[in-house]
């Protein structure tokens, strides 16, 4: 059924960040070393952005660390922003590299798609029953036992405010891609609720 | 896919619609209309719905980041991650606190060595040596009585070991009880996050003001630094430098750690150690006294001979050791 609105395609799933021209004007003056501006700049996005790395990430130290690199990042490379795409999306795809870097070799076990095509599909099921059964607090712990690729595609989606085209500019995969990685995403989450679910 | 003829003849929502619909922004008129008569659709909306508000949830749930320093300030000392941990921790080892969980870059003031240092005399032989500052004594034992000012250690070989405190001797426990949880204190709550409230594992009371950056919690453990408030036998209420108040709950299982006790809240029979001067009568004029946490047979490693170098090794030592 494609007979949303002509913008449903940029469509934010969460909260939006600020107007464009705002937040462009912003690194505008952090290019030129406005302190003032950093600072405006960490309200808007950096609950955002530690919210993100941290469910990713796991660990909150980590995750100032990264957010902190992140931002320095921001600092450095404000001038080189050439607002191709928004700048919520910009921060992110940064933090997510930075996330990268600092778990590479760690323990983030990096998985692609290939072995995400290999998870069971989104089919009815037991585990689409397990979510009509759950709560909201068991969603949220079992949310975070997903895998890191899991947990990222969903915080993306749903807590980052980034429109799908976004997404998977940050992710580096085609629109496509970011679907069924949601789509496959939800039904182990399915699973770890079901698998709760059976233990309890 | 998500053709279900008993419901509808009109395709069902795709996951563009479901998302859209999820975010609360406007599906089309079809789509709405769809929606209304397809109640596969709707349940999928739901699941969507649960899953997207339990991300949401996370998100709401996370501690305040403390904001990053000032990247004018830090540009010069950017250091690949594991030194500049270990900088922070050696740095600020009496800010740095572990909550609730495994080890994680606390560089350690404990060391297993034995008594380094032949002592001749009867109480001089229930003292070992302090690494680090060579006019520290330390007696290590379990807490036998408080007399006032003074406390008696009993020692593994049985000795009692008589500790003089002053106003400015520092005591702290790993252990105490959910009542020296008191309105007003300054306290880091740690635990899982259930809807908004913290089930607390650990409750660090007494502690100066911190970078939320220095508390480092295991993966999904989150904290929260303020004043308590409401303390009652089931939790109480951070409230937050800024004003945010995190619900927090206690059980039989919260450990309570007090940075800053009154001798009178030291538990008796309870592994002691103290760290001092000797006089001349063979007391230990005790700078600081720790109740640490269970199991830990270790002894003090100290920075240097200064009470803050005190503190600091007596602060890691409680968070350390677990």
């Amino acid at each position: 059924m494609n007979d949303r609105q002509p913008d449903a395609g940029a469509t934010t799933l969460a909260t939006s960040p600020g107007p464009a021209s705002d937040d462009a004007q912003l690194l505008r003056r952090i290019g030129q070393g406005d302190e003032s501006a950093m600072a405006a700049f960490y309200r808007e996005h950096g609950r955002v952005v530690f919210a993100q790395v941290l469910l990713v990430a796991g660990e909150r130290v980590l995750a100032e660390e990264i957010v902190q690199d992140t931002m320095l990042a921001v600092w450095r490379g404000a001038s080189s922003f050439r607002g191709e795409s928004s700048v919520r999306s910009w921060v992110i795809a940064i933090a997510r590299r930075q996330t990268r870097d600092r778990l590479r070799g760690r323990r983030l076990r990096v998985v692609d798609d290939a072995f995400l095509a290999d998870q069971p599909g989104s089919g009815p099921g037991p585990e689409v029953m397990a979510l009509d059964r759950a709560e909201l607090a068991e969603v949220m712990g079992a949310i975070r036992e997903l895998a890191p690729p899991h947990r990222e595609v969903l915080g993306l989606v749903f807590s980052s405010g980034l429109s799908l085209p976004e997404v998977a500019a940050v992710l580096e995969i085609p629109v496509g891609t970011v679907k069924s990685r949601l789509t496959t995403a939800r039904t182990a989450l399915s699973r770890k609720l079901n698998e709760k679910g059976q233990n309890r | 896919m998500n053709t279900d003829p008993a419901d509808t003849q009109s395709p069902h929502l795709d996951l563009d619609d479901l998302l859209t619909e999820v975010s609360g922004h406007a599906i089309g008129d079809r789509a709405q209309e769809h929606l209304a008569i397809c109640k596969y659709c709707r349940a999928e909306a739901n699941r969507w719905n649960l899953v997207a508000g339990g991300v949401r949830g996370l998100a709401a749930a996370a501690p305040e980041s403390a904001q990053p320093a000032r990247p004018w300030d830090i540009a010069p000392h950017v250091l690949a991650g594991p030194r500049r941990r270990t900088l922070l921790a050696a740095s600020a080892a009496a800010a740095l606190l572990l909550i609730g969980g495994a080890s994680y870059g606390v560089s350690t003031a404990l060391t297993g060595h034995a008594p380094s240092t032949a002592r001749t005399g009867t109480k001089m032989a229930a003292l070992t040596a302090v690494s680090g500052c060579a006019s520290l004594e330390q007696a290590d034992g379990t807490l036998e009585q408080v007399n006032g000012t003074s406390l008696v250690i009993k020692t593994a070989s049985g000795q009692s070991v008589t500790v003089t405190t002053t106003a400015s001797t520092r005591a702290s426990m790993f252990s105490a009880p959910l009542s020296d949880i008191t309105d007003g204190a300054s306290a880091i709550a740690s635990g899982h996050s259930s809807n908004g409230t913290i089930e607390a594992t650990d409750v660090s009371v007494g502690l100066p003001q911190i970078r939320s950056g220095q508390v480092q919690t295991p993966p999904g453990i989150v904290s929260a630094q303020g004043t308590v408030s409401d303390a009652s036998a089931a939790g109480f209420t951070v409230v937050t430098s800024t004003g945010t108040q995190f619900p927090v709950t206690t059980s039989s299982d919260t450990r309570v750690h007090l940075f800053h006790a009154s001798l009178s809240q030291l538990q008796a029979d309870a592994s002691t150690i103290a760290v001092g001067h000797v006089e001349p009568d063979g007391t230990l004029a005790a700078i600081a006294v720790l109740q640490p946490p269970p199991g830990w047979h270790g002894q003090l490693e100290v920075g240097g001979c200064s009470p803050a170098s005190i503190d600091d090794a007596i602060t890691t030592a409680l968070v350390s050791g677990r």
